[in-house]
């Protein structure tokens, strides 16, 4: 997990813990007045002993659920939450005990809430940044130089925001987050909504940013497109727990074992049968045969399919990382035990 | 001292945001001026019909409850042209945008205060012309004392405002949905605030001393300034001029609460 030594990290966090304290309520309306009159609380382990440490310049995906613990993650280390137990290290400093300090180092991109003023010209929000980081005048029109050419701003500066597209406003926001030089940003679900080639030109800038500025990059969302395209690392969280911490190489070499071979059938067969395969799913003549491609070669297969059966038409599947995630979701993530390499 | 130039910035930007975006909406912005117009007329209207069947009430003159109310406009007015956005924090609460607040490097109440609320000072401006008519018209004597007390009786008016503005939007942290306890506090210092509280019982007046001192925004230094202390009440003329320590008072008081409202924001101790 920590590479590198703990004074070294951009992100040391060892054994964080939330738990969220509320009253017990019924369900209903009855459930409701209850509640009203009751005294009784009922904890709920949001986070539940996470350990992890980010280098700078690292660019990460924090993927779960809703419900994982995902965003109570990010908000402690924002500095909005304070952790119930465990400890933990933002650029050096105990977000909750220093919040304005780590304020200071730290961008934040919420996808689904803006920090861009509605009703006024998109360089209003800006200024209005620039006062708050007291960014000196000249970084801050370095950045604006910057952030206006990758990004494409210059065309809606003037424009207020409440007219601006989705795609637009989004940018707008993470100009906004990245103005004052951050050491690190979080970017809670920073595509959701957006259209494919928004989603491009997001991750563009988010990979540019990374790269060229050596940013450390925490990313959450439900869209594992976005890891694929931009990070090497995942942390994957389920129920509050970290379940995997690695590159996504070894997740797709240990999980994406199994691939799909498409079969047309040129004719109706009863059942389908093939030694080393399991029918997914069968559509009259279209049959999905998984088999594990460190047992089968996919010739072999193909070869075992047409002497048994006619066929028109075959095609391979490749597990996707969306496929991937999903399983360990649905089995937990156990090392090592599917498909051991040879 | 760092800190103190980047607040003042801040609140500059802040200011302009506002004004940008009150002109942004005309015809919303005329409404409100219309609104405000209508209400403090309309009051000033009630007080007079009431005074005109009754000569005085308790020795008061509609003369003198012009004073009493233009000493109250003023210092309300001050409240909500400065610190009305408190009042927003529960909704900022609900919709998740109090988290915004929490990850920018200035203070929280500071950003509560100076977020833009599409405020304009026109209440402000009709509440000293209203105060400086009010002043003439009820023969008040302008010395050295009023010139000097007025400004920090209003600014301590204003200041017991935002401490039950802010001590209301603090139990949000625990609660969520503040209205009904919001509402209440409006009506009492709406109420309360219109006559000399030498008219209400015993009760009414404690509470309005004590516990909401409501009476300190305008009652106390009109009996001053009017010179009215011989009126049955059970404090000397010269707390009239307490209004400032009042108001400080009250805000330290709301203040901790805040502190301890968002240490249970943020889970401490869970």
């Amino acid at each position: 997990m920590g590479k590198g030594t703990p004074s070294m990290a951009m992100i040391e966090a060892v054994g964080l813990r939330k738990v969220f304290r509320s009253l017990e309520r019924g369900s209903g309306i009855w459930g409701a007045v209850g509640a009203l009159f009751s005294r009784t609380f009922v904890d709920k382990v949001a986070v539940d002993d996470v350990s992890f440490s980010l280098e700078p310049g690292e660019l990460v995906g924090y993927i779960g659920p809703n419900g994982a613990g995902k965003s109570t993650t990010i908000k402690m280390l924002t500095g909005i939450l304070v952790p119930t137990g465990g400890k933990l290290r933002v650029a050096g400093i105990v977000p909750h005990e220093h919040r304005m300090a780590n304020a200071a180092n730290i961008g934040v991109v919420f996808g689904q809430r803006s920090q861009l003023y509605w009703d006024l010209p998109l360089r209003e929000s800006f200024e209005l940044l620039r006062s708050i980081y007291d960014i000196p005048r000249a970084r801050y029109l370095e950045n604006m130089r910057h952030f206006g050419a990758i990004l494409d701003l210059d065309r809606f500066l003037a424009t207020p925001v409440r007219q601006l597209s989705l795609g637009e406003r989004m940018r707008g926001d993470f100009a906004a987050a990245m103005l004052h030089d951050p050491k690190i940003v979080f970017l809670d679900e920073p595509t959701i909504g957006l259209d494919v080639v928004a989603k491009e030109a997001i991750r563009e800038f988010i990979g540019t940013v990374n790269r060229d500025r050596g940013t450390t990059v925490i990313l959450t969302t439900h869209d594992l497109a976005d890891v694929e395209r931009l990070s090497r690392r995942i942390i994957l969280i389920d129920e509050g727990k970290v379940i995997y911490d690695g590159s996504l190489e070894r997740l797709r070499e240990e999980y994406g074992t199994h691939r799909t071979l498409v079969v047309n059938l040129a004719e109706s067969y009863p059942d389908v049968v093939v030694a080393g395969t399991e029918v997914v799913s069968r559509e009259l003549n279209l049959v999905r045969l998984r088999f594990n491609r460190r047992e089968l070669t996919a010739e072999a297969l193909i070869r075992r399919v047409t002497e048994r059966y006619k066929i028109t038409d075959v095609s391979i599947i490749e597990p996707d990382i969306d496929s991937i995630v999903r399983r360990i979701y649905l089995e937990g993530y156990h090392e090592g035990t599917i498909g051991a390499p040879s | 001292m760092n800190h103190l130039r980047v607040m003042l910035g801040v609140y500059k930007q802040y200011w302009r945001i506002n004004i940008l975006t009150t002109l942004e909406y005309r015809e919303n912005f005329l409404i409100w001026f219309a609104f405000t117009f209508i209400y403090h007329g309309s009051a000033v209207l009630a007080l007079w019909i009431v005074l005109n069947r009754f000569p005085s009430m308790n020795g008061w003159t509609f003369r003198d409850m012009a004073f009493l109310y233009g000493l109250w406009m003023l210092a309300h007015a001050l409240h909500n042209t400065f610190f009305s956005t408190v009042g927003d924090v529960p909704d900022h609460i609900r919709d998740g945008e109090f988290d915004r607040i929490l990850v920018r490097p200035l203070d929280t109440l500071f950003q509560v205060i100076a977020t833009p609320g599409q405020v304009f000072p026109d209440e402000l401006i009709l509440a000293l012309i209203t105060f400086t008519a009010a002043t003439w018209y009820s023969g008040v004597q302008v010395d050295a004392t009023f010139l000097i007390f007025v400004p920090l009786i209003v600014a301590g008016g204003a200041l017991i405002d935002l401490a039950f503005n802010l001590f209301i939007s603090t139990v949000a942290f625990w609660f969520v949905r503040v209205d009904a306890l919001r509402w209440i506090v409006v009506q009492l210092e709406q109420e309360f605030t219109r006559y000399p509280i030498s008219i209400y019982s015993r009760g009414v007046r404690l509470l309005l001393t004590f516990v909401v001192p409501f009476a300190f925004m305008n009652y106390f230094p009109a009996r001053f300034f009017l010179h009215k202390a011989h009126e049955s009440s059970m404090l000397p003329a010269g707390v009239g001029l307490l209004t400032p320590a009042i108001g400080l008072g009250f805000v330290a008081m709301a203040y901790v609460f805040w502190r301890f409202g968002l240490n249970r924001y943020s889970g401490v101790g869970h």
